[in-house]
């Protein structure tokens, strides 16, 4: 770059296309997608245990069988929280020592204000559907997947790619949603394996799915120069 | 009494609203960094623009006196630091200066002229 002045009515194009590749670069620098999905992924990985063994099964003569989901209600709130924390903590961190400021803010109070509104949805789901029981049809059920932690997990990430302007992860976590909206995270596959294993192998495929994501941003991660 | 031929107002044309002290390659450039990244350190400003210490030093007296950034010097451990914050003021210069800029690129579109 020259330090000379710009004369009026030089290349304004070139000008502004400078300004853009410099404002394009700092979003680049400040990302760290990899990071923000490793501990996601880290989170949903850890989560499993918590659900099985959390998880209160009382199956009738009939062979159906009901199920509360404890270990989900524990866990994921104070997960999530921290997740969200962490990730802010680390962006913070990394851009401060690529001498720049963060832009993480947004993305972690979105995914605190989503981790509360499950809390609320699941504590009130059950507190009120064991005394009422009811069939919900195929839509609501989307609803449910949506505000499950997997759900919402993909709905925060959607407001990351929107700040950090990032193609690639809008592109993932369009993915990821259609995967965790596709998995029935709230009733079960159907394996052989048990009511437990049904709820295990959908989050296993969301664990991966995340942990697939933070090794690819970070193979194509841009290295401080 | 004279009658004065009619030309292009130049009071018009976008390049007359363009502020020197924005618009100038490094300046601009530092003001967008600082801009999109809320507060920028010294060394990255140098490193991106590629510029000395002495010269980005130099610009960024130009912008402080101009009122459009601010400097802060601090320490982290040992080793100082300099950040470098965008002004409200400095954050509209910025924004006039690309509207101007976009001005100047439609006014050249449209007239068909290089």
């Amino acid at each position: 770059m020259t330090t000379e002045s710009m004369p009026a009515g030089g290349d304004p194009r070139r000008l502004l296309s400078e300004v853009r590749d410099l404002a394009r670069g700092v979003r680049r620098d400040q990302r760290l997608t990899w990071a923000a999905l490793l501990v996601l992924a880290v989170v949903t990985l850890v989560g499993i245990p918590f659900d099985w063994f959390g998880m209160s099964v009382r199956c009738l003569p009939d062979g159906s069988c009901e199920f509360a989901r404890r270990g989900v209600l524990f866990y994921w709130p104070p997960a999530l929280l921290l997740a969200y924390a962490a990730i802010a903590v680390s962006y913070v961190r990394a851009a401060r020592a690529r001498g720049l400021g963060a832009r993480v803010l947004p993305y972690a109070v979105t995914g605190a204000v989503l981790t509360v509104l499950f809390t609320a949805a699941w504590v009130a789901a059950a507190l009120y559907f064991p005394s009422h029981p009811v069939r919900f049809p195929s839509s609501v059920l989307v609803l449910d997947r949506l505000i499950a932690p997997w759900g919402i997990i993909g709905l925060a990430l959607l407001v990351l790619a929107r700040i950090e302007r990032n193609v690639a992860l809008l592109l993932f976590t369009g993915g990821y949603l259609a995967v965790a909206l596709a998995l029935p995270t709230n009733v079960g596959l159907s394996t052989p394996w048990g009511i437990r294993a049904d709820f295990a192998v959908p989050q296993l495929i969301c664990g991966l799915v995340l942990l697939l994501g933070a090794l690819g941003f970070a193979r194509t991660r841009r290295r401080p120069r | 009494m004279t009658t004065e031929a009619a030309g292009p107002d130049p009071a018009g044309h976008p390049a007359n609203g363009l502020d020197e002290v924005v618009h100038q390659r490094v300046r601009l450039g530092i003001l967008a960094i600082v801009h999109e990244a809320r507060r920028a350190e010294f060394g990255y400003l140098r490193t991106e623009l590629d510029l000395t210490a002495g010269n980005l030093s130099k610009h960024l007296s130009v912008l402080e006196a101009a009122g459009l950034i601010k400097v802060e010097k601090g320490y982290e451990g040992r080793r100082g630091r300099t950040w470098i914050t965008l002004t409200p003021a400095g954050s509209a210069a910025l924004a006039e200066e690309i509207k101007r800029l976009k001005l100047l690129i439609g006014k050249v579109e449209t007239s068909g002229h290089p």
